[in-house]
């Protein structure tokens, strides 16, 4: 019985390992130095603004800038193109999500090309974060 | 006179356009993919992306010939044969597929605007669904067409998610950020997501970018989440290299082998010498070398899809 009982929790073990070893093998979370927590009525208030735009998105990252472009693509995704003037500058391309279902996401990125730092906005556990990374994570050659 | 001139300059501009969009060939790798590559060499006008932070861009057509075109495509669609995904020049076909599943790649010869780089992309755009091109830079690459179908493969793995294949000490400290594989008498492999113009390239399993305590397994990223590609149910590529051939029997003077398609074989010595070559049959193969054929052999099988090599100690 105690042989069996080992058996089965060295199986279990055995498939735990497996599926955390095919887990790594896809896609990995990114290595990054700062994390800022954002609304998700921040982001969509990106979405409602006029072109020129002066808003606190989060504590500690204030956006001051100008709509460059707007373009829906499909019927499911509005993309924004915003020319950054605030610190830290560069570009924010953002783009809100429709799935199937009706559930709204958002995605982006705020680059400045060649800079070493860029952020990127993902979302963990129903909640949006810029996450402050190396740029060659998020634009290479 | 000033005014005709300018008609002129105009129509030969847009005869000029419309040859360059009329010499592409229309082709596609695997038609019934929804999930879409272009390849697009007729350049064009780019605006509202990631890459416009000075305003439009106007990229060049390629200029190539539809031979060299359909090359590059050949090559290109070979390192994709393993996915349900279509590598199309077709810009309708890229229009018609799903906005988070395509990407297009322009090729085209000047990268001024960026700097002198064979290609740059934003890594994981291809479901970004906002149109973001990746770039292929000819005139960094000599316009020499195995580099910009190197480059482009390069440039689609990077919209795919994935990070370069990279080189680190026993410590866990980068030694470069670019894996320029392997070279010896067994390998002359490298990463395509590391430098992978002059070997034979190919997707590996190895540490990315992002760490060394990272294992970035190229196909499963690309055919995983969240591109949703998968594999092709039927293709004689998905053959893993490792199953495609099998030795059953080796002595002094014989080999007997097992393949599973029809390959080019060549049989070297340690030193590097080309002892015998042939071709392998589908089933079971008797390959003849010469009995001083001993010690240290590696054997190399290469077919349309899979290649692969084995040492052999005889």
């Amino acid at each position: 019985m105690t042989t069996l009982k080992t058996t089965i929790t060295g199986i279990s073990l055995l498939f735990g390992l497996t599926l955390s070893a095919q887990k790594k093998d896809t896609q990995q979370e990114l290595p990054f130095s700062n994390k800022i927590e954002v609304s998700d009525q921040a982001l969509e208030a990106l979405f409602l603004a006029p072109e020129n735009i002066d808003m606190q998105l989060a504590p500690g990252l204030r956006l001051e800038g100008r709509i460059q472009n707007k373009s829906v693509h499909g019927n499911a995704v509005t993309s924004l193109l915003i020319k950054v003037d605030s610190n830290p500058g560069g570009t924010l391309s953002i783009s809100r999500y429709k799935d199937p279902n009706g559930k709204i996401y958002y995605a982006g990125r705020l680059l400045k090309l060649h800079e070493p730092d860029g952020m990127m906005l993902v979302e963990k556990d129903q909640h949006y974060f810029f996450l402050e990374t190396q740029q060659r994570f998020l634009v290479a050659e | 006179m000033k005014r005709y001139s300018i008609h002129i300059v105009l129509f030969l501009s847009l005869v000029m356009h419309m040859n360059a969009s009329a010499q592409v060939p229309v082709l596609n790798s695997f038609s019934s993919a929804a999930a879409t590559i272009y390849l697009d060499f007729t350049g064009g006008e780019v605006d509202g992306t990631i890459w416009n932070e000075n305003g439009k861009i106007i990229a060049e057509p390629s200029g190539l010939s539809p031979a060299s075109i359909t090359w590059i495509h050949k090559m290109i669609a070979d390192h994709f044969k393993l996915f349900n995904l279509n590598i199309t020049t077709d810009p309708e076909v890229y229009q018609r597929a799903p906005v988070k599943q395509r990407m297009r790649v322009i090729i085209t010869t000047d990268g001024s605007w960026y700097g002198p780089v064979s290609g740059v992309s934003a890594i994981g755009s291809f479901t970004w669904g906002d149109d973001t091109p990746a770039w292929v830079f000819m005139d960094a690459v000599s316009n020499n067409p195995a580099y910009i179908a190197s480059a482009a493969t390069h440039q689609i793995g990077h919209t795919l998610g994935l990070q370069h294949q990279s080189v680190y000490d026993s410590y866990g400290s980068m030694i470069t950020e670019l894996s320029g594989g392997e070279s010896n008498i067994f390998s002359n492999e490298a990463p395509l997501m590391g430098i992978p113009f002059y070997k034979q390239a190919d997707w590996k399993d190895g540490h990315p970018s992002t760490g060394a305590q990272n294992i970035q397994s190229d196909t499963a990223v690309i055919a995983g989440a969240p591109n949703y590609i998968g594999y092709r149910k039927t293709v004689a590529g998905s053959i893993p290299s490792e199953k495609a051939v099998k030795i059953e029997r080796q002595e002094p003077g014989s080999l007997g082998i097992t393949s599973c398609g029809n390959y080019n074989y060549r049989l070297f010595d340690i030193s590097g010498r080309l002892l015998t070559q042939g071709s392998l049959k589908t089933g079971y193969n008797e390959i003849r070398t010469s009995p001083e054929s001993s010690g240290i052999l590696v054997f190399q099988w290469i077919g349309e899809s899979v290649t692969g090599s084995q040492m052999i100690i005889n």
